[in-house]
């Protein structure tokens, strides 16, 4: 009897699925084995990314400017050959409605909602050079994602996970936890682009479903789904038998045996009852501001742990045009609890120097605004010069500030990249070099970086 | 305008590979000839091009540069010493524990020979001659002759070492003018030149046989199923004169209106159709199906490609008066766009021009112009003026949606009660407060009521707005373009539009030419693109009919002959069969670019008809490993269109009505009611149509939203939108498992295929199990599979005789969910699904409504549509 008439035989199925473990090792071949890193020293092995979309302002989160309390509501017009609708007209400075304090041993510039985040300063490396290049979501968030404004390519998450691979052949390499609204851009922020199919991003939906038709409709029983599958195996080693050598038979018969793995193993990962009760607490759950982000965080965690490669984590609403103070100190305080404790339960694990975490958005925000609807608006258009970052984990500096803006916080004024750098960055701290993580499409070696660029070596340490 | 493939001689090929090495040259010539423009291509990038920004802080750009060194304050040149100089150490790329491997990207590493002149002219204390120097000895004879590549004339680059830079003439195959090679042997010209390629030893496969070949025709001409009486009377025909009924066999599929549709399938992939803008709005384009179904016709009609093309690129230009002229205008805006308030309108106009290009270079001649617009070509003989010439092409160009009266052939079916139904909308207030629910039914009881107030607003606003767009759909629009005044068009430095460069005038590319001159068009606003559009469209250009025959023989073998479809530069993959290649394209236009003959001409061969099985596994492995002998048919999986269309077809759901509007098949529920996030607001909920009838289209005519993609369509590999899509990746991977077994859709699917099995065969379990086996595969159950279906439909019986199923219906409404920008609050509204909770709806048939046996007997339809038999065509 060979391998596959054990795994398909009469009994096929559930019962010889029990051995399949037995039997991965050898099977850790196809396009998720596990890969050796470009620079296998790199610390970070895996990464969770934090995306704040929307476009977070880093004037009000990580990078105070007092000058502009003497600047507030002083009127100005930008002078440029390009502006936008939004960018033109009349416009004013705004203030920071928020105070803000020196965090940590190492005295990183938190604003005052950031009241836990506080507890693991220490441990970030806030970088304020990162500059985008669009000021529209749906194309800055494909830039952020993908490296490529206009969408269509593959996502950092892919890249990553076809240069390593995952560790776990039971679950996707790439998980993605959106909120129940997807992201401006939609599915393509998530893409697998022109690599193959392997890579792309799973989304675990925070509603419904986790994973698409993960279960058979309602009323369907678990043994007559069973007797289903045993007919299709017969079926299928049947029709097999009669086309010898046409070799993606098997893999098409071994993808029901893995969906039927995950369909047992997905709703225990995602069971966060069988976490302790202070876990839960302290990332949040029980809190209705922080319950949502607080359950991606932690599933997240679950899923690192699984052996999951890279999983991004989602949460909307940062695009503050107006009431600044209520919106950003709302967004801020539904984020702070559950990134603390992921930090927290992280480094407690002894996962934290192996993990990268990543915190950012699609864009920074203006220091100034233009009038809507006739009134002066305490808020901030979109800014693609500057923008808040945060990295933490696996390789990265330790409470340190990289990088500067302007005494305004309008553009990256020291350390200053563009997003591809950034990406060049994060691939050098999970062991991968963006100029050797290249697949050939359209007619070149394509890459993350688009044509490459450089390392931003100070935020490594 | 002069359009002919660049001249080579048959010497020059024949050099081609086998460099001239021995070649003694001053190191001055050398420079000139061999290091400077090298530098420009590998170096310059990064170290010269951007003084501002010198990586490592190395300026390349002089001799006393490179004497001075980057950050490591070394020399990086050592004149007379190439072990001792980084430059040479860090390019041989073997000593990176000192020096990084330069250039960086692993795949732009210079080649032995471009490695060997850096040492020599180090070696020879690296001269430096000046500008003027250098442009004499560019002026001198070059002491390489045409040894290292050949020389192809253009409009000029954006300096002298890329206009005089050499190609290997074998990357240039696809430039060189097309001309018919003679047949190798007697019999099928396609089998004889296949025959002429095959490897030594390699026996071919046998005839595949007339039931395999009928479903693998039907298939392909058609992307539907044979039925079963199609499939007897083709096998009874078969055995008295296989040649004959073969013939008709393909004259059936032709002529079936289902022939355009599968055929407009693989087009639209091409042109990146949508019905909808994409972005942040993605705001629907109410009238691209007139486009969509322009296809359609063009293929049934059998429209020769050459005038297929001028329409697309010129319709308006050519017979404004003609409805299908300007309806194929359409191509011009099908890529995704969109200007907003965030936007600059110069950039948004710039990033059209260069989509647009791009996707005229791609679809009609496989070469991807935008590599040229930041730099020139890297490695096709297609310098930047070149890219913003053919944008003044469209200079002048601006979107139209114009006035056009319905035409007799298209479908108008549910054009009116679309528009009543939109109307409808218009007047209802079709978003209310959560406050209207039940409490049980609230998300929340407690909410910020000022967050509700400006939401709602905005939301209703956006509503409007898409409404508006929803309702232009009743009015007689074809999306199309006019000219109007010109934009001026410069060369931009870098792709930037804040560093124009020099002014250009439209031309097309110029490598065939040989100049600027010879690459013009009309200087006036209208006529350009018509210009352009009989340059692209004719049998002097030699990438035109080589791409399109290309795409076709793929469309047959799953493989095409030169395999990047949408690259025939340097770096895409070369012709496995180029005098194949070459004899289609010419055979193509003697035949009136009729793709229907083409089609013929590939069908009646040996390759087309040949069983996938090979008589020695082992010797095919081993002469053959790529499968690119064509001794072998290769096997393929459905599309995703085809998969669901084969479902609908077996389960006798099928409408298979031609064109219209689009339709609104059920996709799954979660996706379809998941917030789409469109700016400021999420769009509307996706509803399926109220009829079975409506819903159970082909796919073809399924809306395509940018961002809501089917995803069952989208796990089986339908690539997205965005970018041409030159070939289907077809990767297995577990999701498609999900999909097709638990997907409450495809359980509709076999749940109807059951029903229809019974009204078909009543009463009799055996019949009925040989009937769903001839409908899904073509052939009759085996003893012993008959035996197991048999088995496993009683024990299903037993178990729904037991078991009630669970009810469920479609959603009434849905709540939504958003936080407010301006008070980063959260606030609710609830979304009336007018098409779900009005009277009109009529579901599939469903569980709850059939009675045991057809539910035990569907358990079998299910399993049937997920076996590999069903999936796989051989």
């Amino acid at each position: 009897m060979n391998r596959r008439e054990f795994i398909y035989g009469v009994n096929g199925g559930l019962g010889a699925l029990a051995f399949h473990s037995m039997l991965r090792a050898e099977e850790t071949k196809g396009p998720l084995a596990p890969k050796v890193a470009h620079f296998p020293q790199a610390k970070a092995k895996r990464c969770i990314f934090l995306y704040m979309a929307g476009g977070p302002s880093h004037i009000d989160t990580f990078d105070p400017k007092p000058k502009l309390r003497e600047l507030h509501l002083q009127k100005f017009k930008r002078q440029s050959k390009f502006l936008s609708a939004m960018g033109s007209g009349e416009r004013y400075y705004v203030q920071s409605p928020f105070n803000f304090r020196q965090a940590g041993q190492s005295g990183i510039d938190l604003c005052e909602h950031w009241e836990h985040l506080a507890d693991v300063a220490d441990e970030l490396c806030v970088y304020r050079g990162c500059q985008a290049e669009s000021i529209n979501h749906p194309t800055a968030n494909y830039h952020m994602n993908t490296g490529n404004r206009f969408g269509g390519d593959p996502a950092i998450g892919s890249w990553v996970t076809y240069g390593l691979g995952s560790e776990n052949q039971d679950l996707p390499g790439f998980v993605v936890l959106p909120e129940v609204a997807y992201p401006q851009g939609g599915a393509a922020n998530w893409s697998n682009g022109y690599l193959p199919p392997h890579y792309q991003g799973t989304t675990l939906r925070a509603k419904g479903s986790p994973i698409l038709d993960l279960h058979p409709p309602k009323g369907v029983t678990r043994g007559q789904q069973r007797s289903n599958l045993d007919l299709l195996a017969q079926l299928n080693q049947s029709h097999a038998a009669r086309r010898p050598g046409h070799t993606e038979l098997s893999a098409r018969m071994d993808s029901y045996e893995l969906a039927y793995r995950m369909q047992m193993k997905v709703p225990g990962i995602l069971d966060l009852g069988q976490e302790k009760e202070t876990t839960r607490e302290a990332y949040g759950l029980n809190e209705d501001r922080t319950k949502e982000f607080g359950r991606r965080l932690l599933l997240a965690r679950r899923l690192l742990e699984r052996g999951v490669r890279f999983v991004q984590a989602y949460t909307a609403g940062w695009d503050s045009h107006d009431y600044l103070g209520k919106s950003h100190s709302e967004r801020i305080r539904s984020v702070d609890q559950p990134i603390a404790a992921l930090l927290k339960d992280l480094k407690q694990r002894g996962m934290l120097d192996d993990t990268l975490v990543v915190w950012c958005g699609e864009f920074g925000r203006t220091p100034d605004n233009g009038k809507r609807g006739g009134g002066e608006r305490l808020g901030r258009d979109h800014n693609k010069n500057a923008m808040p970052i945060f990295l933490a984990g696996g390789g990265v500096k330790k409470g340190h500030i990289i990088g500067a803006t302007d005494e305004i916080g309008d553009t990256a004024s020291e350390v200053a990249h563009p997003i591809r750098d950034f990406h060049i960055t994060l691939l050098r701290l999970l062991g991968l070099d963006d100029n050797k993580l290249t697949y050939f499409h359209g007619g070149r070696f394509k890459q993350l970086s688009q044509t490459g660029g450089e390392l931003i070596k100070e935020l490594v340490a | 305008m002069q359009t002919q493939g660049i001249q080579l001689t048959a010497a020059v090929l024949l050099l081609a590979g086998s460099w001239a090495h021995a070649v003694e040259v001053p190191a001055d010539v050398l420079f000139a000839r061999k290091i400077q423009p090298l530098f420009k291509v590998k170096c310059l990038t990064c170290h010269g091009d951007d003084p501002e920004k010198l990586k490592g802080d190395l300026d390349m750009r002089t001799r006393a540069g490179l004497l001075k060194g980057g950050e490591s304050e070394e020399p990086a040149l050592v004149p007379g010493k190439a072990m001792a100089s980084p430059l040479y150490l860090a390019v041989t790329r073997a000593h990176e524990d000192d020096w990084s491997a330069m250039p960086p990207k692993e795949n732009d590493k210079l080649s032995d020979e471009q490695i060997g002149y850096i040492k020599e002219w180090i070696t020879a204390d690296a001269p430096w001659p000046d500008a003027k120097r250098v442009a004499a000895i560019l002026k001198e004879a070059d002491p390489w002759g045409e040894t290292d590549g050949v020389m192809v004339k253009t409009s000029g680059g954006l300096d002298a070492g890329w206009t005089n830079r050499k190609y290997d003439p074998q990357k240039l195959w696809a430039y060189q003018p097309v001309s018919k090679p003679a047949v190798p042997a007697k019999g099928h010209p396609i089998d004889a030149f296949i025959n002429a390629r095959l490897p030594k030893g390699l026996a071919m496969a046998k005839h595949a046989g007339a039931v395999t070949l009928i479903r693998r025709v039907t298939y392909n001409l058609t992307g539907l199923p044979p039925t079963p009486k199609e499939t007897f009377e083709f096998v009874a025909a078969w055995e008295k004169d296989p040649e004959s009924a073969w013939v008709a066999l393909i004259d059936r599929l032709l002529a079936s209106p289902h022939y355009g549709e599968q055929m407009a399938r693989h087009w639209l992939d091409v042109v990146r159709y949508a019905d909808s803008a994409g972005f942040s709005n993605d705001y629907p384009r109410p009238h691209a199906w007139r486009y969509r179904d322009y296809v359609v016709r063009a293929f049934n009609a059998d429209k020769p490609y050459d005038q297929f093309v001028r329409e697309q690129i010129a319709g308006d230009e050519l017979k404004p008066n003609d409805p299908d002229h300007l309806i194929a205008t359409g191509f011009l805006r099908m890529g995704p766009w969109e200007h907003t308030a965030m936007s600059v309108a110069a950039v948004t106009r710039q990033q059209y021009l260069d989509d647009v290009v791009n996707s005229v270079g791609v679809t009609f001649l496989a070469n991807e112009l935008r590599c040229a617009k930041c730099h020139d070509h890297k490695f096709d003989p297609i310098p930047t003026k070149d890219f913003y010439r053919m944008q003044a092409v469209f200079g002048s160009l601006s979107f139209q949606d114009r006035k056009l009266p319905w035409q007799k052939n298209e479908n108008l079916t549910g054009i009116k009660t679309d528009r009543e139904r939109y109307l409808r909308l218009q007047k209802t207030k079709a978003i209310r407060s959560i406050t209207t629910l039940p409490e049980d039914d609230r998300p929340v009881l407690v909410f910020d009521r000022e967050s509700e107030k400006i939401g709602h607003g905005k939301v209703n606003r956006k509503r409007q707005q898409q409404l508006n767009y929803q309702l232009k759909r009743s009015n007689p629009l074809a999306f199309s373009v006019a000219n109007g005044a010109n934009d001026r068009i410069h060369i931009l430095k870098g792709g930037s539009i804040e560093s124009p460069q020099a002014a250009v005038s439209p031309g097309v590319l110029s490598l065939f030419a040989g100049s600027e001159k010879g690459a013009s068009v009309t200087l006036e606003n209208s006529g350009r693109r018509t210009e352009l559009a009989q340059w692209i469209a004719n049998k002097n250009n030699p990438l035109t009919a080589r791409v399109i025959v290309n795409r076709v023989w793929q469309w047959h073998f799953g493989q095409a002959i030169a395999g990047n479809p949408n690259n025939f530069g340097g770096t895409g993959k070369q012709p496995t069969h180029p005098e194949l290649l070459d004899w289609l394209a010419a055979t193509f236009m003697e035949g009136g670019w009729s793709f229907k003959k083409l089609h013929r001409i590939i069908l009646t061969s040996a390759a087309y008809q040949r069983a996938v099985a090979h008589p020695t596994p082992e010797t095919m492995a081993k002469l053959d490993p790529n499968k690119t002998s064509y001794a072998v048919f290769t096997p393929r999986r459905l599309t995703a269109e085809e998969l669901r269309d084969a479902m609908l077809a077996v389960s006798g759901e099928l409408n298979r009505a031609l064109g219209g509007i689009p339709a609104h098949p059920e996709i799954n529920e979660e996706v379809a009611m998941q917030p789409r996030h469109i700016m400021g607001s999420v769009g509307p909920a996706y509803q399926a149509d109220p009829k079975p009838a409506q819903r159970n289209r082909r796919t073809l005519y399924a809306e395509r939203i940018r961002t809501l993609a089917d995803p069952m369509l989208e796990v089986f590999n339908k690539p997205g939108p965005d970018v041409s899509c030159e070939r289907r990746e077809t990767a297995t991977i577990a999701p498609q498992a999900f999909t097709l077994m638990n997907s409450p859709i495809n359980h509709a699917r076999a749940l109807a295929f059951a029903a229809r099995l019974e009204k078909e065969k009543p009463n009799n379990l055996n019949l009925q199990i040989v009937r769903a086996f001839q409908l899904t595969f073509q052939r009759q159950p085996s003893p012993a599979e008959m035996k197991f279906c048999r088995d496993h439909i009683a024990k299903s019986l037993a178990h729904h005789q037991v078991t009630v199923p669970v009810k469920v219906e479609p959603p009434k409404y849905v709540i939504r969910q958003m936080v407010e920008e301006m008070t980063g609050l959260d606030f609710w509204w609830v979304e009336d699904l007018d098409i779900y909770s009005g009277n009109e709806y009529v579901p599939d048939l469903k569980p709850w409504d059939a009675k045991p046996h057809t539910r035990a007997l569907a358990e079998l339809c299910l399993v049937l549509f997920n076996s590999n038999e069903f999936i796989y065509i051989y």
